[in-house]
């Protein structure tokens, strides 16, 4: 195994790169960064909603990555940390959304937007998140069984159309960073569905009746 | 009996010196030769310096208006011609992007059409007057500018438009070399602005030179601006280089680029929400993080001033 790829199953390592985002929040302020001063809560919300974002995008590779490359060692070591980077996509989007909350005020200023679909969007999304988060730990899967664990976590699909949906909405004049954001992860669903599609939909069934656990 | 407390940034007028001090200490840093510093020669490039200090026109500057902070201002701009990223504007339009000399054509159904230097302009107009106007951003953020410049009604009165004119349409430069963001995306440029001539005619209506008694700082629109201040932030126009009277109305950029969520008139209107956000209320900037929203006001607090422009208008359709 290449060396990369073995510092790449150590935990630690891991666990401090998801922290990252944390601590490189505070140089805008240590910079006087005036956006940053403007209106802190309006940055911050942005700031850990790209960073949910790009994990999620980041954790939604790895999957078609190990299907296209198999033998790929640094997206097989990356593979082991799914259910970490998973949790903290979870956890920077908690932020975003409590975020969201001091951004509006108050309990009724934060109600008020629920019927618009760009908010409405992200709401969805989080409780769908929120789910998948609640159900990442080893009882669950046990307690739900391999198929069902699996059926609920296909939720991520639907996440990621509505996080495309909740990006590209936030953009004033067309959608090229939404584009830019996503394009990785959208070039290799295709690739996998072009090279695997009947082959994933036949093993799909199969995989369904196996127990993941075991 | 009518007791008036004053709040802490209620600055009694013996504090408000400090702009004349401020001028007096670049003089000073220019004289002993530091004004070749990138900083200082950065601020000293604007143009349309005429008429400094102005005077503060009491009528326009309400009570209990807290003005926001000088670098806030000059620091959170949308200048969509330099950047998308409001935290980058200030930077880019500061790299070479000249703002002096600097003129400002002005044509169309007038009877005394031209083309004039923006100072001579000013100096044409009578000199310039401080007011302190609200300013609401479409993004439902707010703040309080203390403006330099002249009424625009001034310049309309020098040019007399004829009875043709029903509209005024105001276009802002365009330099790509200097002006990074003009080169591409989605936006048509030049940016292009339009109001109708009851609007223009407005006491509101200002055309702004400065701000906090200084010129224009580039990223703000330098030299000259439009400020209209009972609409969305969007409609005062930066950096003009052209007024044209127009017959029909012209089409303005945000218009042409989202027509469901941007109109001809951006009336600042708490009732009628942008389509993905409520318009009800707004963030202070410069309040931190834990500060309450502010209840938006119809027409931006300007209703008396401008309400009777849009009698009969459904305002809920011309958003």
């Amino acid at each position: 195994m290449n060396p990369v790829a073995h510092f790449l199953r150590k935990r630690w390592f891991i666990h401090l790169l998801l922290c990252t985002p944390v601590f490189y929040v505070f140089v805008p302020a240590l910079q006087n960064d005036t956006t940053y001063f403007a209106d802190p809560a309006k940055y911050l919300l942005e700031y850990f909603g790209l960073t949910s974002t790009y994990l999620f995008v980041a954790l939604s590779m790895i999957t078609p990555l190990r299907k296209i490359f198999p033998k790929f060692a640094i997206a097989k070591s990356i593979a082991i940390h799914r259910r970490q980077i998973g949790v903290s996509v979870f956890l920077y989007a908690l932020l975003h959304f409590l975020i969201y909350f001091a951004y509006m005020g108050s309990w009724s200023e934060f109600v008020k937007d629920w019927d618009k679909l760009f908010i409405l969007s992200g709401i969805v999304g989080f409780v769908l998140l929120l789910s998948l988060a609640a159900t990442s730990n080893n009882w669950s899967v046990r307690k739900l069984g391999g198929r069902n664990w699996k059926r609920i976590h296909r939720l991520a699909y639907l996440i990621m159309l509505l996080l495309i949906y909740h990006q590209a909405t936030q953009e004033k004049t067309g959608y090229r960073e939404t584009a830019k954001v996503f394009a990785p992860l959208i070039l290799l669903q295709t690739v996998r569905i072009a090279i695997y599609g009947k082959h994933a939909l036949k093993n799909r069934a199969k995989h369904d009746s196996t127990d993941i656990t075991s | 009996m009518h007791i008036r407390k004053n709040k802490p940034w209620n600055l009694p007028e013996s504090a408000a010196t400090s702009e004349a001090d401020f001028i007096n200490r670049r003089r000073f840093l220019k004289a002993v030769g530091l004004g070749s510093s990138a900083l200082l020669s950065q601020s000293l490039a604007h143009a349309a310096t005429y008429g400094f200090p102005s005077e503060v026109n009491r009528e326009f500057r309400p009570d209990g208006l807290e003005p926001t902070e000088y670098d806030l201002i000059k620091g959170y701009n949308n200048f969509y011609e330099f950047s998308y990223d409001k935290g980058e504007v200030q930077d880019l339009a500061n790299r070479g992007w000249q703002t002096e000399p600097w003129e400002i054509e002005i044509k169309g159904h007038v009877k005394r059409p031209q083309k004039v230097d923006v100072n001579e302009l000013i100096k044409k107009a009578g000199g310039i007057e401080q007011r302190v106007y609200r300013f609401r951003c479409v993004e439902a953020w707010s703040m309080v500018i203390p403006w330099d410049g002249f009424q625009l009604s001034t310049l309309m009165d020098m040019v007399e438009p004829t009875e043709k004119a029903r509209y005024l349409k105001f276009s802002t430069f365009f330099d790509p070399n200097n002006a990074p963001g003009q080169n591409g995306g989605s936006i048509d440029w030049p940016y292009v602005e339009g109001l109708t001539i009851e609007e223009a005619r407005n006491e509101l209506s200002f055309l702004a030179t400065g701000i906090y008694g200084k010129a224009l700082p580039n990223q703000n629109g330098a030299p000259i601006r439009l400020v209209v201040p009972w609409k969305y932030g969007f409609k005062s126009i930066k950096s003009i280089v052209k007024i044209e009277f127009t017959s029909s109305r012209p089409m303005n950029t945000w218009q042409d680029l989202q027509p469901s969520e941007y109109g001809f008139y951006a009336n600042v209107n708490p009732t009628v929400d942008h389509p993905r956000w409520s318009q009800a209320t707004e963030r202070i900037i410069g309040s931190g993080f834990f500060s309450k929203r502010k209840d938006t006001l119809m027409f931006n607090g300007y209703e008396e001033q401008v309400s009777h422009l849009y009698e009969g208008l459904n305002l809920k359709r011309n958003f």
